[in-house]
C-alpha cells in the first residue's frame, strides 16, 4: 500500500509567505487571547481545592448541581464550581474551589462533613486535591523554565548539527507551536493542568522531530544541489519527505485520538493539546521552519555543507552502480 | 558486527529486559516466594493505587518567631545577671525589640547572641536573625519533620510509605493505600508527648521491678520500659516513676547533638524561662538520682543528675554519634511542635485509581492495536517487523523501569503508547527512503543500505531533539508528570535501539540472500 503512487511536486515554498501571514495572525491572535483572557489554570498553578465526590444512592435521588451549590454557600462557599461527572445515575460531582486557602488545611475536610450532614449520608471523596498558593506559583514559574529551557536547547542543537541558519526557524517553530496550542486553551477556556504543560514539552519533542526530518533533506539535496536555487531544493526535500511526515504524523495521531477517546477524565486535557499540538509541529516544520531557513540563507548564504560523515561514505560505490 | 552477532545482542536485550519487567506484573508476596523472580519492580503512582501525597513546609515565621523567642529569654537571663538594664524585650514579625540601657544589651548581645544582626532604630535595639542561623533553623526543624512525620506514618500501619525531605524545609509525604484524609491528618496534627521524671527505682525488667511490690503499685506511681531501639546498651531496663511529671516537652525549647571537651557526643538542651526555673530547684534537690525523659509512655534516656543546672545543661553518656543524634531528634520532636504547613495534598481513592488504570490500559491498547495493524497493512512484511521491533521497545520500557523501580503513572502509561507513535516513525523514515531508492531505480539490495545509512543521522538527531525537552520534564515535572517524563525517556532510548537495530537485523535474514524478495 502506498500514499502516494508517484513523486509529489507540490510547490510549498510559493505558498509560505500567505502561510507566514495566517501564522502570525495566529500567534497575534493567541498571544492576545493570553495577555487579556489568560488561562483558566487547574489548582496545580493556582492553588485551591478540587473534590470529586460520590453521593450515596439512598441520599441521592435529588441532589443535583443546584442543591450542592446551595450546601457549598451555606457553608460559606458562595465561589464554588459544581460540576456532575460522568453519567447521573453515578451520582457524581466535581466541587472546585479557586485560590488561596493556605490558612485553613483542613478545608476539604470540613466542606466533606458539612455536605454529610446537610444530605444525611456519608459522601464517598473519590478524590480531594489541595494546593497552596506558593506552590501553586512555583509550578507556574517551573513551567516557563521548562520550555524556554527547550528551546534553548534545541536552539544549541540544531547550531551544533547544521549550519547556524537553521536554528532560528527551528526555534521559531516551537514557540509558534507552544503559543498556538496555548493559545487555543486560552480561547477556549479549556482548563491548564500539569498534564497539559507536559504535552505543551512533548510537542516541542515532536515538533522538532519533524522539523530535524525536513531539514536533513535539505541539507543533504543543497549538498548535491547547490543553494542557486533553493526554493526549488526545499520544495523538493518537503515533498521527498512528504508521504513519511503525513504517515507519522497520522499514526501518531492515531494514538493520540484513542487516549482521547477512552483515556478517560484525567488525562482529556493532555490529549487534546497533544491532538492540536501535532497538527500545527507538522504544519511550523514546513511553513515556519522552512521559511524561516529560505529567508536566513537568502539574506545572509548557505554554506554548502561538506559531505556527511560515515553512513554516508560507505554508500558511495552503491550509488555509483545505480 | 556480523548477523549472527546481532541475533545474539537482541537476544539477550529481549531476554534480560523480560526477566527484569517480570517481578513488576507480580505482587511483593509472590516476588518473596518464587526465588527465579527478581525482587525489583515497577511501583504504581498514588494516582493508579490511590493514596495520599502532601507536601508539607515548615512554617518559617513560626520557626522565626520561636527562635527570636528562645534567643530573647537567653538575653533577659544575662541581662538579670549581669544586672543590665532591660526594660522591654518583644518579639514581632521576625524582628526582636529590645529597650534599655542600650549599649550594655548590645555588649551583652555579643557576648551571649551570636545568631543575631543587631541594628539600632527609634531608641530601641532591632536584633534580626542572621541567614545563616535561621537557614540552620529551618534546616533543623526539617529533619526533626521527617523524623516525627515516619514515626506516625509507621503507626498508621502504611505499607511502603514515603517520607523524604525536599530542601528548603520542606517534606514530601506519600502514603500509599491510605483512604481517609480526615484521619490521616493525625500525622500532622498529633503532637508527641514529652515528660520529664523522677526515677524512683529502677530493674532490669518490669516483673522484677513489680516483685518489689508484693501490694501492688503505689496509686501515684507507674513503671515505665525504655525504648531501645539501637545502641551498644542492649539490656532493657524498667523504671519506677510518679504519675505526675515535673516537666513537660512544651517547655523544652531545643535539643541538639553536640561534643564534649574530650570531643564524644554528647546532648545539649535549653528550657525556656518557665522551665528553667523549675529545673533548677529540681536538679538541685535531686543530685544524683535520675530523671527520666518519657515519650508517650516509652522512655528515651534516663540520665543522672551530676549538678544543679537551669537553663541549659547536657546529657553526657556513653553515646555513639548516632545515638546522640537521635536522642536530640526524639527531644526535639517532643518539645513544641513543629509548626507545618500543608502546601499540597491528593487524595485518590482505590476506585478512581482502579478506572484510571482501566482507561490507561484500554486506551494503550487501542492506539498500539491501531498502529500495528496499519503498519501490517501499509508496508507488508517489512511492517511486521517495524512491528516486532514495538514488541521489543515495550518490553525493554517496561524492563529498564523495572530495573529503575521507576514509578508507573496515569500519564505515564500515556507515554509508553506515545513512544510507540513516536518509535514508529523511525521505521517510517527508513521504509519511506527505501520505497524512494526504489522507485529511483536502485536495486533492492542497494535500497536497503541505502535507506538505513542516510536516515541513521536524521533519526538520531530527531532522538536527541526529543530527549531535551523530556529530560526537561523529569527535571521540573512533579509526580505523575516526572513520571511521565522518565517513561518517555526511557521511551526514546529504547526506540534508538529497536529501530536502528532490530529492523535492520530482520531485514538482513530474510532479504539478505534474496533481496530481490523485498516486499515494503
Amino acid at each position: 500500500m502506498e500514499l502516494f503512487k508517484t513523486k509529489t511536486h507540490f510547490d510549498f515554498v510559493r505558498q509560505m509567505p500567505y502561510m507566514v501571514a495566517l501564522s502570525v495572525t495566529m500567534i497575534v491572535l493567541s498571544s492576545i487571547s493570553i495577555a487579556v483572557k489568560g488561562f483558566d489554570f487547574s489548582i496545580d498553578f493556582e492553588g485551591g481545592t478540587v473534590m470529586e465526590v460520590q453521593i450515596p444512592a439512598n441520599v441521592a435521588g435529588d441532589v443535583d448541581e443546584a442543591r450542592l451549590r446551595g450546601i457549598m454557600e451555606k457553608l460559606g462557599q458562595p465561589d464554588a464550581t459544581i460540576v456532575r461527572l460522568g453519567n447521573p445515575e453515578d451520582h457524581e460531582f466535581r466541587i472546585s474551589l479557586r485560590g488561596s486557602q493556605e490558612q485553613d488545611r483542613n478545608l476539604s475536610i470540613t466542606l466533606l462533613k458539612g455536605i454529610n450532614e446537610s444530605l444525611g449520608g456519608e459522601v464517598v471523596a473519590k478524590s480531594v486535591e489541595s494546593v497552596g498558593p506558593r506552590v501553586g506559583g512555583e509550578l507556574r514559574r517551573a513551567g516557563v523554565l521548562a520550555i524556554v529551557l527547550s528551546w534553548v536547547g534545541i536552539l544549541l542543537y540544531v547550531w551544533l548539527r547544521f549550519e547556524w541558519q537553521y536554528a532560528p526557524g527551528a526555534v521559531l517553530a516551537l514557540v509558534h507551536d507552544v503559543c498556538f496550542t496555548a493559545g487555543m486553551f486560552s480561547i477556549f477556556g479549556w482548563e491548564f493542568d500539569m498534564n497539559v504543560l507536559a504535552a505543551l514539552l512533548v510537542i516541542i519533542g515532536y515538533s522538532m522531530n519533524d522539523t530535524i526530518v525536513i531539514y536533513d533533506r535539505i541539507r543533504e539535496t543543497v549538498a548535491t544541489r547547490g543553494t542557486t536555487e533553493l526554493e526549488g531544493v526545499v520544495n523538493e526535500a518537503i515533498n521527498a519527505t512528504l508521504s513519511r511526515t503525513v504517515l507519522t504524523s497520522g499514526l501518531t495521531q492515531l494514538v493520540v485520538v484513542a487516549i482521547l477517546l477512552v483515556g478517560g477524565p484525567v488525562l482529556r486535557g493532555f490529549a487534546k493539546a497533544l491532538f492540536i499540538g501535532i497538527i500545527v509541529g507538522t504544519y511550523s516544520s514546513i511553513y515556519v521552519a522552512s521559511a524561516v531557513l529560505i529567508w536566513l540563507s537568502r539574506r545572509y548564504g548557505h554554506a554548502i555543507p561538506a559531505p556527511k560523515a560515515k553512513p554516508e561514505r560507505r554508500t558511495r560505490p552503491t550509488r555509483a552502480t545505480s | 558486527m556480523t548477523l549472527r552477532s546481532r541475533w545474539i545482542l537482541i537476544g539477550v536485550v529481549t531476554l534480560v529486559m523480560a526477566y527484569l519487567s517480570l517481578p513488576s506484573f507480580f505482587s511483593d508476596e509472590q516476588r518473596a516466594n518464587h526465588w527465579w523472580l527478581g525482587k525489583d519492580g515497577m511501583t504504581l503512582g498514588l494516582d493508579l493505587q490511590g493514596g495520599i501525597h502532601w507536601l508539607l513546609r515548615v512554617d518559617q515565621d513560626a520557626v522565626t518567631q520561636r527562635e527570636l523567642e528562645k534567643i530573647a529569654s537567653g538575653i533577659s537571663d544575662a541581662a538579670s545577671e549581669g544586672k543590665v538594664e532591660l526594660t522591654s524585650s518583644e518579639v514581632k514579625a521576625g524582628v526582636l525589640t529590645l529597650k534599655g540601657d542600650l549599649p550594655g544589651l548590645r555588649k551583652l548581645i555579643d557576648e551571649t547572641a551570636p545568631g543575631v544582626d543587631v541594628d539600632e532604630e527609634n531608641g530601641a535595639l532591632v536584633a534580626k536573625l542572621k541567614d545563616r542561623v535561621y537557614k540552620d533553623a529551618i534546616d533543623r526543624f526539617g529533619a526533626s519533620a521527617v523524623e516525627v512525620l515516619r514515626k506516625r506514618v509507621d503507626g498508621l500501619g502504611v505499607r511502603e510509605p514515603i517520607i523524604a525531605p525536599q530542601g528548603h524545609g520542606r517534606v514530601l509525604v506519600q502514603m500509599p493505600g491510605v483512604k481517609d484524609p480526615a484521619a490521616a491528618r493525625k500525622v500532622i496534627e498529633q503532637t508527641t508527648f514529652l515528660e520529664f521524671k523522677a526515677v524512683l527505682d529502677a530493674a532490669p525488667s518490669k516483673e522484677l521491678l513489680l516483685a518489689k511490690f508484693p501490694n501492688g503499685l503505689p496509686e501515684d506511681q507507674e513503671i515505665v520500659t525504655e525504648d531501645l531501639k539501637s545502641g551498644k546498651r542492649q539490656e532493657s531496663e524498667a523504671l519506677l516513676v510518679p504519675k505526675k511529671a515535673i516537666l513537660k516537652g512544651d517547655m523544652l525549647e531545643d535539643a541538639r547533638m553536640s561534643y564534649d571537651r574530650r570531643n564524644r557526643p554528647i546532648i545539649e538542651f535549653q528550657w525556656n524561662a518557665e522551665g528553667a526555673k523549675v529545673f533548677r530547684d529540681f536538679t538541685g534537690a535531686n543530685i544524683g538520682n535520675r530523671l527520666a525523659a518519657i515519650i508517650d509512655g516509652k522512655v528515651i534516656t534516663a540520665p543522672r543528675i551530676q549538678s544543679k543546672i537551669g537553663r541549659t545543661g547536657e546529657i553526657t553518656g556513653d553515646f555513639t554519634r548516632e545515638e546522640a543524634s537521635n536522642t536530640a531528634i526524639q527531644l526535639r520532636s517532643g518539645a513544641l511542635p513543629i509548626p507545618l504547613v500543608l502546601e499540597e495534598e491528593r487524595a485518590v481513592g482505590p476506585s478512581l485509581g482502579a478506572d484510571s488504570i482501566r482507561d490507561g490500559v484500554r486506551a494503550s491498547l487501542l492506539g498500539a492495536g491501531l498502529v500495528f495493524i496499519f503498519m501490517g497493512a501499509y508496508y507488508s512484511v517489512t511492517g511486521m517487523f517495524a512491528n516486532a521491533a514495538l514488541i521489543v521497545n515495550v518490553i525493554m520500557i517496561i524492563g529498564l523501569m523495572s530495573a529503575a523501580k521507576a514509578t508507573m503513572t496515569l500519564p505515564g502509561i500515556a507515554g509508553v503508547v506515545l513512544t510507540v507513535g513516536m518509535a514508529v516513525d523511525s521505521n517510517v523514515i527508513i521504509y519511506e527512503r527505501i520505497r524512494e531508492e526504489l522507485r529511483n531505480g536502485k536495486t533492492a539490495r542497494a535500497a536497503i543500505q541505502v535507506g538505513y545509512a542516510r536516515s541513521f543521522w536524521t533519526i538520531f538527531d530527531a532522538h536527541v531533539t526529543a530527549l531535551l525537552s523530556s529530560i526537561i520534564l523529569v527535571m521540573i515535572g512533579r509526580g505523575p508528570v516526572q513520571g511521565f517524563g522518565v517513561t518517555l525517556t526511557i521511551g526514546l532510548l529504547a526506540s534508538m535501539f529497536t529501530a536502528l537495530v532490530v529492523t535492520r537485523t530482520l531485514m538482513d535474514t530474510v532479504y539478505g540472500e534474496h533481496p530481490e524478495r523485498l516486499r515494503i
